[in-house]
């Protein structure tokens, strides 16, 4: 066994359950995930993959069970793992700088540093010249990388991403998509992402963990070996290598299953 | 563009785009601001001829009742320049201003506060909803018994008027703020008081400031009720004193003057509202 201190997440036997336990939406989950992993939770709508990503931010907690992160017991939500949600979060009465700057703020960082490090992470997601754009003068895919500079300047050691893109159009999703893999590249990162995008999660992640629907299980823990550890910046190439329609082609079967043991 | 739903003629009429009907009773069509102004300006005409008409349409001797726009716009002037009526604008204006930052300074934190956290909710909001369904005016007996007929009494009548509908509102101003703002300050690290702070009161500004817009506007309507309370100034008093003598003029006028105030206000809140919040306004959707 691996030392617990190494993994960026350690989960035992989780157990989450609501409504007095008569709704048990995860059911019994063990995974441990290795640091600088992009990892995507994928499964059918329901399926607890969401759930198990606020257990691991420390928005919500487990009914029974062990969760750390890097070998420390997950007690609520801190800068060391940051979240990017679905909805819109960048604030509407900060600019995008104040945004970005909000974090370290909070954490306590100088003002002059602040202001050097939100404009690295401006040109970070090409948003240089909108800093001094208030949110509602941006456009959904924009509103979303001034969130995810945000969460990046307050450098987490794991970045959690509820189905970031999928508020978004399917062309700036796809833009968005590419943009990811070179800032996870370039800051080198944990990302533990849920997505029920069967193709946004073979071209982010290395690993896809698959949920079953009520109760949340595990079904499938796959490594996707095709990629050989490689991340792709340009979505044609990953579709042109070999092994890539076999990844897809599984993961659908398996969407398929879940769906009609539902039906 | 072209429209294509239905096409007339050969090539020569393509040129020519499709021009739809332009229709007064047109579907959720939004009118230029300065087509607004001109409508604005029909509406409030409409009002003062059918005022006029009114006016000249009663009797001559019953005409004192339903004096025309000119008299009771006259009859304001002359109560500014002969009867020092600035001096009760003033006062209720004192009133009315005095009582409601008493009544925003309790509400709006409380608002917050049972916004925020679901405990205070619980705690305060059986108590404070009951008082909504009971009229201000109601308690006019129990404050001439406390205070008599003093500053204290009126202010307090306003006050009651405006304090319970205001902390409805800022609560529910304060519920709106989206979960997932919060939640991304919490991912920060934000401490609780960071978040309320920070957050919380920021999201919701805006629409608490509309809801005091809102509130206000009902302080005004019950400036003629407080000063009926044994007043010797205000616009109310003059108003019932007016009142008396049958002088429906001054009564009007006293009505008309109230009315401005109104509008008055309600711009002055407007205007805060952008200067407060340059960034609430959405340039692309």
């Amino acid at each position: 066994m691996a030392n617990q201190a190494d993994s960026a997440v350690l989960a035992r036997g989780i157990i989450k359950q609501y409504m007095n336990g008569t709704f048990t939406a995860l059911d019994n989950i063990s995974m441990e995930l290795n640091e600088k992993q992009i990892v995507a939770f994928i499964g059918p709508s329901g399926c607890g993959k969401t759930t198990m990503l606020r257990l691991i931010s420390g928005l919500e907690y487990p009914t029974s069970g062990h969760l750390t992160t890097f070998g420390q017991s997950i007690q609520g939500p801190g800068p060391d793992r940051g979240m990017i949600f679905q909805a819109y979060t960048s604030f509407p009465w900060l600019t995008a700088q104040g945004n970005i700057e909000y974090g370290m703020k909070i954490m306590g960082v100088s003002k002059t540093e602040r202001r050097s490090k939100a404009m690295e992470f401006l040109k970070l997601v090409h948003l240089e010249k909108f800093k001094d754009s208030y949110p509602n003068s941006l456009s959904g895919g924009m509103k979303q990388r001034v969130a995810i500079a945000r969460t990046l300047a307050q450098n987490p050691r794991v970045l959690l991403m509820d189905e970031p893109f999928g508020a978004l159009d399917a062309q700036v999703r796809w833009e968005m998509q590419e943009m990811m893999i070179e800032v996870i590249e370039r800051e080198n990162k944990t990302v533990i992402m849920v997505t029920h995008d069967i193709q946004e999660a073979i071209y982010l992640a290395d690993r896809i963990i698959f949920f079953t629907r009520q109760p949340g299980r595990i079904k499938a823990d796959m490594i996707l070996e095709f990629k050989n550890g490689r991340r792709f910046a340009h979505k044609e190439e990953l579709i042109s290598q070999p092994g890539y329609v076999d990844a897809e082609r599984r993961l659908f079967s398996m969407m398929r299953e879940e769906i009609q043991t539902a039906a | 563009m072209e429209g294509s739903g239905k096409t007339v003629g050969g090539a020569e009429s393509s040129a020519a785009a499709f021009q739809p009907k332009e229709r007064f009773f047109e579907l959720r069509h939004v009118p230029s601001g300065r087509w607004t102004v001109v409508l604005g300006i029909i509406g409030a005409l409409t009002f003062f001829g059918l005022w006029e008409i009114g006016h000249y349409m009663t009797p001559e001797s019953g005409r004192r009742f339903l004096p025309s726009v000119e008299q009771v716009v006259g009859k304001l002037i002359f109560l500014y320049t002969d009867k020092g009526f600035l001096y009760d604008v003033a006062i209720s204006c004192m009133r009315i201003f005095g009582s409601f930052l008493a009544a925003s300074l309790i509400a709006v934190p409380l608002g917050i506060a049972m916004g925020c956290f679901a405990n205070m909710k619980a705690l305060v909001n059986p108590t404070v909803s009951g008082w909504r369904y009971l009229p201000a005016a109601s308690f006019i007996p129990l404050l001439l018994v406390w205070f008599g007929p003093t500053e204290t009494a009126k202010m307090g009548l306003l006050f009651l008027g405006v304090i319970f509908f205001l902390v409805a509102m800022v609560l529910d101003n304060t519920e709106a703020v989206e979960n997932a703002l919060i939640e991304a300050a919490l991912t920060m690290g934000a401490s609780r008081s960071q978040v309320v702070l920070g957050v919380v009161v920021p999201a919701a500004a805006p629409a608490i400031i509309d809801s005091m817009r809102t509130m206000i506007a009902v302080g005004w309507t019950y400036l003629v009720i407080a000063e009926i309370v044994g007043a010797q100034d205000g616009i109310g008093a003059v108003m019932m004193r007016a009142g008396r003598f049958l002088n429906v003029d001054i009564i009007m006028a006293g009505i008309l003057m109230i009315g401005i105030l109104g509008v008055l206000t309600d711009i002055l809140f407007r205007v805060l509202q952008r200067i407060l919040f340059p960034w609430n306004v959405a340039r692309r959707a």
